[in-house]
């Protein structure tokens, strides 16, 4: 018996602080979400503190619920989510694959590509949106200008001027309309987390049996054959853990978010609770439980989708 | 069919020569072994049959048709690696019919031969386990199935028993020749062990850094070693060479008896020596004679039991027919 409870004993403290750092936040959540309490208020001020008295049920989720942007931020949250996954998860089997063969000046290139991973997600997103997806300043704006410039000049060529008048002027786009703010979003934050995706398939690639691999060749296997019968099985677990570890992170988006359109046509859940909480903070807590509630699903649905699929 | 000529074939890795200009033929229907100590280039070479290594020169012939540049999926011919190199991902049934899907085979086909391979190597039972969940020896017949079902010109084996425990190897071992005597397709099989060499070949070719230093029957090359290398390297326990005087009443720089062809007598004979370790097998008995004055040690082999223990005193004779001669290069005389 006390060979089993000095170790218990020793763990407790540790258990004790992590359930403490999960168990009080979550409980402050669920206690205000279902009280009445805003941070300012003139006509009730009894609202401006917490209290079991200002008791309001499910009011809050159903507050939450009836508001016009909850359906939609749900919606985005996913639509980002899924964009950002499917394109890293793409990108980076493709760039780990082709820079697994041995070339000259592969620990440069190797530096270079992880490199965006150590950019903040804030000045990533200022970067993206003024320097480069900017309509008329940023890169997309010169090219578009230039390309235009060109075309202006190819029509007035003698012969086959007629031709390149066929073609229209290229337009940019704005990246900070409210139809377009979230492809912006999924453009810079898929910039920044491809490395990640990279790093991680680059280490699995390099562990792969070459054995296998002349056996398959052997066997007949094409190249495409040997990827898809050999790698990708062997990047199934690598993918599951990109894919997991993107999912929690980029739920919770906020900052590019924030800087690209301050919300304007692109809200996830994470900002919407922002928005409640400049104010009504029993309405920002049931959509945080709504978040919980949201990420526990994402998080099964991808685990069982992922294993199924591709652990053959 | 599978005859296989090399050319004038080499390899070099920089700078290295690793295998000089060699010309090897292999008949169809052969099992030659590749023997030698380990890096001597024996599994480069098998591996540059297969197509798996690039040559720096020469030719390799498969049944006539030069077949230097034909990539190695095409030059009818299967590898069963040390490793095994199974896919983990698929299961027995469908690593063995890999080869088969690969080549746009109809799936009713590929099933009749899975099924008819795995039935030929005692399979049945796996074949929808994963190869992580079978035994060393049930992988090797995997990939030796894996082998089978693509019908190849010869199949080539790269040392396939050195994982396997000591008695699942003998097993293999002859699992393997009876293969070959089924099939009567060529087989190359690479070892750096000389009693696989020996038990299995119909061909050994004795490689020493690359270079071929003899190729026979098993037989030929344990009666007429070529050199001293080959008189050494084939036999178990190693062949006692003797150097001086003892060699120049022979006429010879060196000569090598086999521990098998050497008298002991407890009275008298040729050379006198103490007996070092003695270790008794039962069949038979090895010792190790020290002090005997033509070498650092003899080793003898006595059939049967005989009794003697360490610090005895004992008297070795050499049978005279069984004497081999070799000059100062090592070559035989």
């Amino acid at each position: 018996m006390s060979a089993r409870k000095l170790p218990r004993l020793l763990q407790t403290p540790a258990v004790l602080l992590l359930l403490v750092w999960m168990l009080i936040p979550l409980g402050m959540t669920l206690y205000f979400s279902f009280i009445r309490y805003v941070l300012n208020n003139l006509r009730r001020p009894e609202w401006t503190s917490p209290s079991l008295s200002n008791w309001r049920g499910f009011g809050n989720y159903e507050f939450v619920l009836n508001s016009k942007d909850f359906l939609f931020a749900i919606q985005n949250s996913l639509f980002i989510v899924c964009s950002i996954l499917f394109l890293t998860v793409i990108l980076g089997i493709l760039i780990a694959v082709l820079i697994n063969k041995t070339f000259p000046g592969q620990g440069i290139v190797r530096v270079l590509l992880i490199s965006p991973f150590f950019v903040m997600p804030a000045v990533n997103a200022v970067l993206w949106i003024n320097m480069i997806l900017d309509p008329v300043l940023g890169l997309q704006g010169i090219a578009v200008g230039s390309i235009n410039e060109l075309l202006d000049s190819l029509r007035n060529a003698p012969l086959l001027g007629w031709f390149f008048s066929l073609w229209p002027d290229l337009a940019p786009i704005s990246f900070r309309a409210t139809q377009t703010s979230a492809y912006a979003v999924i453009i810079m934050v898929t910039w920044q987390w491809t490395p990640f995706a990279v790093l991680i398939f680059m280490t699995s690639l390099q562990s792969e049996d070459q054995q296998q691999k002349e056996a398959a060749i052997l066997d007949g296997a094409s190249t495409w054959s040997q990827f898809r019968f050999l790698t990708l099985p062997h990047l199934a677990r690598p993918i599951a853990i990109v894919v997991m570890i993107q999912a929690i992170f980029h739920l919770s988006l906020y900052a590019e978010i924030e800087i690209v359109s301050r919300g304007n046509g692109n809200k996830n859940l994470p900002y919407l609770i922002g928005e409640f909480a400049n104010n009504n903070i029993g309405a920002a807590s049931a959509t945080g439980i709504f978040a919980v509630i949201l990420a526990n699903i994402v998080a099964i649905f991808l685990l069982r989708m992922i294993g199924k699929t591709l652990m053959e | 069919m599978g005859r296989i000529q090399l050319k004038n074939v080499t390899k070099s890795f920089g700078d290295v020569q690793v295998i000089p200009p060699l010309d090897l033929t292999i008949e169809d229907g052969e099992f030659a072994v590749f023997v030698g100590p380990s890096g001597c280039g024996k599994s480069t070479l098998l591996r540059m049959i297969a197509g798996l290594e690039d040559l720096t020169s020469g030719e390799i012939e498969i049944d006539g048709a030069i077949a230097t540049q034909v990539p190695p999926a095409q030059r009818g011919l299967a590898m069963v690696f040390q490793s095994y190199a199974l896919y983990p991902h698929m299961s027995v049934r469908k690593n063995i019919g890999f080869p088969l899907r690969m080549a746009k085979m109809a799936q009713p086909e590929i099933d009749q031969r899975v099924e008819t391979a795995a039935k030929s190597l005692n399979l049945m039972d796996y074949l929808d386990r994963k190869p992580a969940d079978l035994s060393g020896g049930q992988r090797q017949r995997v990939a030796i199935g894996r082998a089978i079902v693509r019908e190849p010109a010869a199949f080539l084996f790269d040392e396939p028993l050195s994982n396997l425990d000591a008695a699942l190897r003998v097993g293999m071992r002859l699992e393997i020749g009876e293969l070959h005597e089924r099939l009567q397709t060529t087989m190359i099989y690479v070892t750096h062990d000389q009693v696989e060499a020996m038990t299995m070949a119909n061909k050994i070719v004795v490689l020493r850094a690359g270079v071929i230093e003899q190729v026979g029957s098993p037989l030929h090359l344990y009666h007429r070693p070529q050199n001293e290398f080959v008189a050494g390297f084939i036999g178990s326990p190693k062949m006692n060479f003797v150097t001086g005087t003892e060699a120049e009443k022979h006429g010879a720089a060196t000569i090598g008896i086999r521990p098998e062809h050497t008298v002991v007598s407890m009275s008298k004979g040729s050379w006198k020596g103490r007996v070092g370790v003695a270790e008794h097998l039962g069949s038979d008995t090895f010792i190790h004679v020290h002090d005997t004055g033509v070498a650092d040690m003899v080793t003898v082999r006595v059939s049967g039991d005989i009794a003697v223990k360490h610090g005895d005193t004992v008297y070795l004779t050499p049978q005279a027919d069984q004497i081999h001669k070799f000059d100062a290069q090592g070559l035989r005389l």
